[in-house]
């Protein structure tokens, strides 16, 4: 099932006398279950394309669908309520709130949906489960490593069973081993939880645990073919 | 909307414990100045609207201008008055009419030897049954050479209020006065006032006049009546004026300082503002990342600002609730010297509503800027600011 539909993205930037673009007339599909990382240079655009998927940039011309919905066309409140119920976002930098303690982070993504206490209260159990953190879930992230923030963060990302599950280089600010065990854990919410993922990471050995391999170079995609050399993504 | 968990603007407020609590101390000042400067003006106009009384006219010199002090008129009037009109309140056959020799002097207390302006009222028994608010609560009423002491009249003479005790002594015009007894009138001019007999003062001052005389009226009785007898006895020299309309006059006089006391509480509550946007903006700018992340994950704007503005509003409502306790228990009822008596600073319902008002306004004065400047901030660019 397709889940996502880049069509035609442009993104450009005004700076000054020139003009930055970094996409150019982008396409790219996603479906149910991928696991999809983006490779590419720095300031190739990489993140602003998994900005613009998540809802939180503006394309300059072009379409993104997400199940069918045209997110380019929704003001600014509304795109604020699909975010909350289909992106998790995973940042490079944990970005939790240090005045919550890990459950309370982790418990901040289903604050903007219609649930029970009690259903609340059952996911966040069950997202610290899976990133193995229960036993810290009255710490305050300032109390914990970065490995176990960056783990935090995924749980939050995932506790609303979201549509889409972004991370813009999740193991950038990690040490090797570190990094190994979050890759582990992004594999895990893919295969066992059955998410779909869209990782950016500037890390080749990152982008190898991916089903799929995406480049992004001079503002065009191309994806790598399993055993075979690199081609063009065609449009959908 | 959905709006952020109540605990996180609370537990923002712990984030940088000393500025909040520098904050806190600085609102609570502000707020509190207010509440002195409403009391100030709130005291002043009670203690002049309590010291009119409707039904009661005074009379009193035509040339002496507004102010009583100056007056002088003949011993005669109050006989003449009582004959000539009808309107007047009587009960057992005693007519409402209460001749007064009113001044201000210089008054030495015992045991001080420092000497304060006092004001001196001149009085017969007469004077309690038109003065119906005047009330005596300790001691008796004055015999020959004693004075009956007005709640506030320490404060007048800058003296403690023992001082004033019944039985102690004070000194003025001459001769040395037994303090017999203390009063209160309902908060009115008069609390600040000592009451002697009259004849023991003219004799004193060696006066057979008269300041003015206080007519009560009786129900179907009115001022027209009272200025009909001035009018007609010219070689009296008399004008007649509701007892109200004198005071209201002397509040009239006082407007400039009410005046400047509301420009206070508006300078004061301009610095507050400035006050609690600091600190907001202190605690927003450190903040960028983490807001933007909120609202990457779905929070609407509308609902971070919210709970920003619940953030400063909870720390200035501390403040006002700190400053109006205080208000209550140090600054209610201080007694003010003030040139036409003395009175009470008055911590009433308004001056609540103006001191945890304001306390309000500058906690969304001062959330509402740095709030905005926070929302301005693309989420893109603050979910990665440092
Ligand atoms: N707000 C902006 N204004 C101007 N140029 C921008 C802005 N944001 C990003 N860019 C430019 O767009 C390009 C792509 O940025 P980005 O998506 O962050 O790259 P990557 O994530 O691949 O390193 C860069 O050249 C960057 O300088
Ligand atoms: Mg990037």
């Amino acid at each position: 099932m397709t889940l996502v539909q880049v069509k035609n993205v442009t993104k450009q930037y005004a700076n000054g006398e020139e003009t930055i673009t970094p996409l150019n007339e982008v396409n790219l599909e996603v479906h149910q279950g991928d696991f999809l990382s983006l490779m590419g240079a720095s300031g190739s655009g990489k993140s602003t394309l998994l900005n613009m998927i998540a809802g939180i940039d503006e394309v300059t011309s072009g379409e993104i669908l997400v199940e069918g919905t045209d997110i380019t066309k929704l003001s600014r409140g509304k795109l604020a309520d699909w975010r909350a119920s289909h992106v998790g976002y995973i940042f490079q930098t944990h970005n939790l709130i240090p005045v919550l303690t890990a459950y309370e982070n982790v418990e901040m993504p289903l604050l903007l949906l219609k649930m029970s206490a009690a259903e609340r209260r059952k996911r966040v159990e069950i997202a610290l489960e899976a990133v193995n953190l229960t036993d810290r879930a009255t710490h305050y992230p300032r109390q914990m490593s970065g490995g176990q923030e960056q783990r935090v963060g995924i749980a939050r990302a995932i506790v609303a069973s979201p549509t889409l599950v972004v991370a813009d280089e999740p193991t950038g600010n990690l040490d090797d081993e570190t990094t190994e065990q979050i890759l582990e854990l992004l594999q895990r919410v893919n295969n066992e939880l059955g998410m779909t993922l869209l990782m950016v990471t500037h890390d080749i050995e990152a982008s190898e645990i991916a089903k799929r391999q995406i480049r992004l170079e001079r503002g065009k995609l191309t994806e790598r073919q399993a055993g075979s050399a690199k081609s063009t993504v065609t449009a959908a | 909307m959905k709006t952020l968990p109540w605990e996180y603007g609370v537990r923002n407020l712990f984030r940088r414990p000393t500025r909040t609590a520098l904050t806190l101390v600085g609102l609570t000042t502000v707020i509190l100045l207010i509440f002195v400067v409403v009391a100030f003006i709130r005291g002043l106009e009670a203690s002049l609207a309590a010291s009119g009384d409707e039904d009661v006219v005074l009379v009193y010199a035509l040339s002496s201008g507004a102010d009583i002090e100056n007056s002088s008129i003949p011993a005669r009037t109050p006989a003449l008055l009582a004959a000539s009109l009808d309107g007047i309140q009587r009960r057992f056959d005693v007519q409402h009419i209460s001749p007064e020799v009113y001044l201000g002097t210089r008054i030495t207390v015992a045991g001080t030897d420092k000497k304060g302006l006092g004001l001196v009222r001149g009085v017969t028994t007469a004077a309690p049954l038109v003065r119906s608010k005047m009330q005596i609560v300790e001691g008796e009423w004055p015999g020959p050479g004693e004075v009956l002491a007005g709640k506030l009249a320490h404060s007048k003479l800058g003296c403690r209020e023992e001082a004033l005790s019944v039985g102690s002594t004070v000194t003025f015009d001459g001769r040395e006065w037994r303090i017999s007894g203390r009063f209160t009138a309902a908060g009115s001019a008069f609390e600040s006032e000592l009451w002697c007999p009259l004849q023991d003062m003219q004799t004193a001052l060696k006066r057979q006049d008269l300041s003015l005389v206080a007519v009560k009226m009786a129900p179907g009785g009115s001022l027209a009546d009272v200025e009909m007898f001035c009018s007609e006895r010219l070689d009296l020299e008399l004008k007649a004026v509701p007892e109200a309309q004198y005071y209201a006059s002397l509040q009239q006089h006082y407007k400039p300082v009410r005046l400047l006391g509301w420009v206070v509480v508006w300078l004061i509550a301009g610095a507050g503002v400035f006050a609690g946007l600091n600190t907001m903006y202190g605690a927003v700018v450190g903040r960028v990342r983490e807001l933007s992340t909120l609202q990457a994950m779905g929070f609407r704007r509308r609902a971070i600002t919210m709970s920003l503005i619940q953030e400063a509003v909870l720390l200035s409502v501390g403040g006002s609730l700190i400053a109006a306790l205080v208000a209550f228990l140090l600054v209610n009822g201080t007694a003010v010297r003030f040139t036409m008596g003395a009175f009470a600073l008055r911590v009433d319902s308004l001056a609540v509503v103006i001191g945890c008002g304001t306390g309000l306004v500058l906690g969304l004065l001062g959330a509402v800027p740095p709030a905005m400047k926070a929302m301005r901030v693309t989420v893109v660019e603050g979910i990665k600011a440092v």
